[in-house]
């Protein structure tokens, strides 16, 4: 069964994780106003169709609406949330060139992604054993290669700590 | 199927209560609310173990020692994080970090605006230009409209001139008569063939 919809790749977990567009905590909502007819507003709606979609997988909270066909000439504008309003011209634009403009306006840079990384990865260290929702295994058990949970399939007879008892007593 | 009741409840019972009294709850197992109790166990009266005055007194000891440190350590740490938090939101480091973040926000706001100046302008430019051909069109239009109309009144003009040619031949009443005279002194021949250049080739004779 083919998949759905005219660019079905659009719908891919890997397409979506590939955007790379993190808006700062400070943009909450986006709303772009675009045409569907005329060769100036081709980059808008390039955008709108394949661009939009990696924005909302990555910003979950920032609300992004869509108007067709209220203005003669295509733009975006952001809300940010002490009041400010960032309006973004994008007639006669590629598509690539306005999700750059948008990133290098208001999208985190590198720098701080990797900042950020970092400091999620230092938070929680893999090395740690304890409760699945904090840590990697709870058990050295969970690890392949290692002695299998005696929960699941019974230790062998040499393991378990009464046979050794009884071995240290009868050898004393 | 009854469970003692565990915590710290446990001690202060154990201080307080009498020392046989039944410390459990029910717990339901594998019987349902209306099973009778086992025949073997009718008479039973779950009694827990009694408590040890020495083991108490120094279970009680080391309890609260110990209970003193991992609350002392807990607090520690609890506090380290609370001030790291504080640190983060309100220390000196975020006012500077809030600082240079309101101005490149700026500097980047500037920026903005002058791509949109730039393509406002371009736009401008462009708008300009379409109503130059517009009106070069319109203007192109009427002129051509202007000489259509002069070319349909001269050919009507020609054509009236060339009737006017022709009505000379005529015949009218009063030429009737001479034109019938000379169309029977002059009988024409149709009877002719043409070769490929328009020359008459062959006529027959005529009777």
């Amino acid at each position: 069964m083919p998949m759905k919809g005219r660019y079905p790749i659009r719908r891919t977990l890997e397409y979506l994780q590939k955007g790379d567009i993190i808006f700062k905590k400070k943009v909450k909502i986006m709303t772009v106003n675009y045409n569907t007819h005329g060769e100036l507003g081709e980059g808008a709606r390039k955008f709108v169709f394949f661009n939009i979609p990696q924005i909302q997988y990555k910003n979950p909270w920032v609300q992004i609406m869509m108007f067709k066909n209220m203005t003669p000439s295509p733009f975006l504008k952001f809300y940010l949330d002490d009041g400010e309003q960032v309006l973004v011209d994008v007639e006669g634009k590629d598509c690539k060139q306005i999700s750059q403009h948008v990133k290098k306006i208001l999208g985190k840079s590198d720098e701080v992604l990797h900042a950020e990384a970092q400091a999620k990865m230092q938070a929680s260290h893999p090395a740690n054993f304890g409760p699945k929702k904090y840590c990697l295994r709870e058990c050295i058990c969970e690890v392949a290669g290692q002695v299998p949970c005696p929960g699941t399939k019974p230790l062998p007879k040499e393991m378990t700590g009464k046979y050794r008892a009884k071995m240290a007593q009868s050898q004393d | 199927m009854f469970q003692v009741i565990g915590g710290r409840s446990v001690q202060a019972a154990r201080l307080l209560a009498p020392r046989s009294a039944v410390l459990v709850e029910a717990v339901r197992g594998r019987k349902s609310r209306s099973d009778p109790v086992a025949k073997s166990k009718e008479g039973r009266i779950k009694v827990p173990v009694s408590v040890d005055p020495v083991e108490m007194v120094v279970l009680k000891e080391r309890y609260s020692e110990y209970k003193l440190i991992m609350r002392a350590l807990r607090m520690e740490f609890k506090e380290g994080v609370l001030r790291k938090k504080y640190e983060e939101e309100m220390g000196s480091q975020a006012e500077l970090r809030a600082r240079q973040e309101e101005e490149e926000h700026r500097a980047l706001m500037d920026w903005n605006n002058q791509e949109n100046l730039r393509i406002l302008k371009a736009r401008i430019i462009r708008i300009q230009q379409e109503e130059e051909e517009a009106e070069r069109k319109k203007t192109e239009a009427a002129i051509q409209r202007e000489q259509e109309q002069q070319e349909f009144i001269r050919q009507k003009e020609e054509e009236i001139l060339k009737l006017q040619e022709e009505a000379k031949n005529f015949v009218t009443l009063e030429n009737l008569d001479q034109r019938i005279e000379e169309a029977l002194d002059n009988p024409k021949n149709y009877n002719f063939a043409i070769d490929k250049e328009g020359k008459v080739v062959k006529r027959t004779v005529l009777q």
